[in-house]
C-alpha cells in the first residue's frame, strides 16, 4: 500500500503541474477608445438686430437709432450665426394703441454655414407716418419672433 | 367679393418700397405680399415691378399655392420675387 502511494505521487505531482500550466491565461484586457472630440456645428440662430439709417459697404449699420424721420430709409441689420438652412423673415408693422397694420413683410432664404449679416430696408416715397412702429424677425417660419425692434418716426 | 374692411384711423402703406441683401452666397430674396379685394398679378406686377407683363415671374414663385393664374384670393399670401 505504501508503495502504491509512493508510486502514484509522483503521477498525482505532474497532474497537478499540467493543470496549472493548462489554466486558461489571464484575458487581455479590451483596449481602451479614445473619447470622441467630433463637436456638432451649431444651429442656425439669430446673434443681434440693429436699426439704422445707413449701411456700410459690409452691410452694418453706420449709426444705429430708433427713432427716424419721415424721409429716411429705415434699416434692419441681422447677424445670424450656425450652419443649416436658413430663413429669415422681417415683418415690419405700425403701432397705435392696440391696433396694428403692416407695413411690409421680406424673406431672405440661404444656406448658412457661418456667420452672416443680413439687411432688411423699408421706404415710403410719401414720408413714414409719425408714430410707433416694430420689426419682427423670425427664423425659419418660427411661430415666435427670434428678436423684435422698436421704433420711432417724429 | 364682399367688400374689404378698411380701417380710416389707420395710415396706408401700400406704396412702401422694400428690399434685402445679405453676406452670405446663394441667398434668395422676396417679399411677401398679401392680395387685396380687385388684385390680379398683372396689377400686382404692375405696381411692384412696373411692368405688368412681370406678372408670370409672380406665378412661377408662387407654382406651389397658386393653380390658375387667373384665380387669387383677397388674403392668399403670395412671393414677390426681388427685382434684382
Amino acid at each position: 500500500m505504501k508503495r502504491l502511494a509512493a508510486s502514484l505521487l509522483p503521477v498525482l505531482l505532474l497532474t497537478v503541474a499540467a493543470c496549472k500550466k493548462a489554466e486558461a491565461p489571464p484575458p487581455t484586457p479590451a483596449p481602451t477608445m479614445a473619447a470622441s472630440t467630433t463637436t456638432l456645428p451649431a444651429p442656425v440662430g439669430v446673434k443681434s438686430v440693429m436699426l439704422g439709417s445707413a449701411i456700410g459697404p459690409d452691410k452694418r449699420v453706420t449709426t444705429t437709432s430708433d427713432v427716424f424721420t419721415p424721409k429716411e430709409t429705415i434699416y434692419a441689420v441681422v447677424e445670424s450665426d450656425g450652419s443649416g438652412p436658413a430663413k429669415l423673415r422681417a415683418l415690419w408693422t405700425f403701432v397705435k394703441g392696440e391696433k396694428t397694420a403692416k407695413v411690409d413683410e421680406t424673406v431672405i432664404e440661404f444656406p448658412s454655414s457661418g456667420p452672416s449679416v443680413n439687411e432688411f430696408h423699408v421706404t415710403k416715397p410719401t414720408g413714414w407716418p409719425k408714430g410707433d412702429y416694430k420689426v419682427e424677425i423670425f427664423l425659419n417660419d418660427g411661430a415666435t419672433p427670434a428678436m423684435v425692434k422698436t421704433f420711432k418716426v417724429a | 367679393m364682399p367688400p374689404e374692411d378698411k380701417d380710416d384711423d389707420m395710415p396706408d402703406f401700400s406704396d412702401v418700397q422694400s428690399g434685402a441683401s445679405t453676406t452670405a452666397e446663394g441667398a434668395v430674396v422676396h417679399e411677401i405680399y398679401e392680395v387685396k379685394s380687385g388684385d390680379s398679378l398683372s396689377k400686382i406686377a404692375k405696381r411692384i415691378y412696373g411692368n405688368a407683363a412681370d406678372w408670370k415671374r409672380i406665378f412661377e414663385a408662387n407654382r406651389d399655392t397658386i393653380k390658375d393664374p387667373d384665380k387669387i384670393f383677397p388674403g392668399q399670401k403670395l412671393k414677390i420675387p426681388s427685382a434684382n
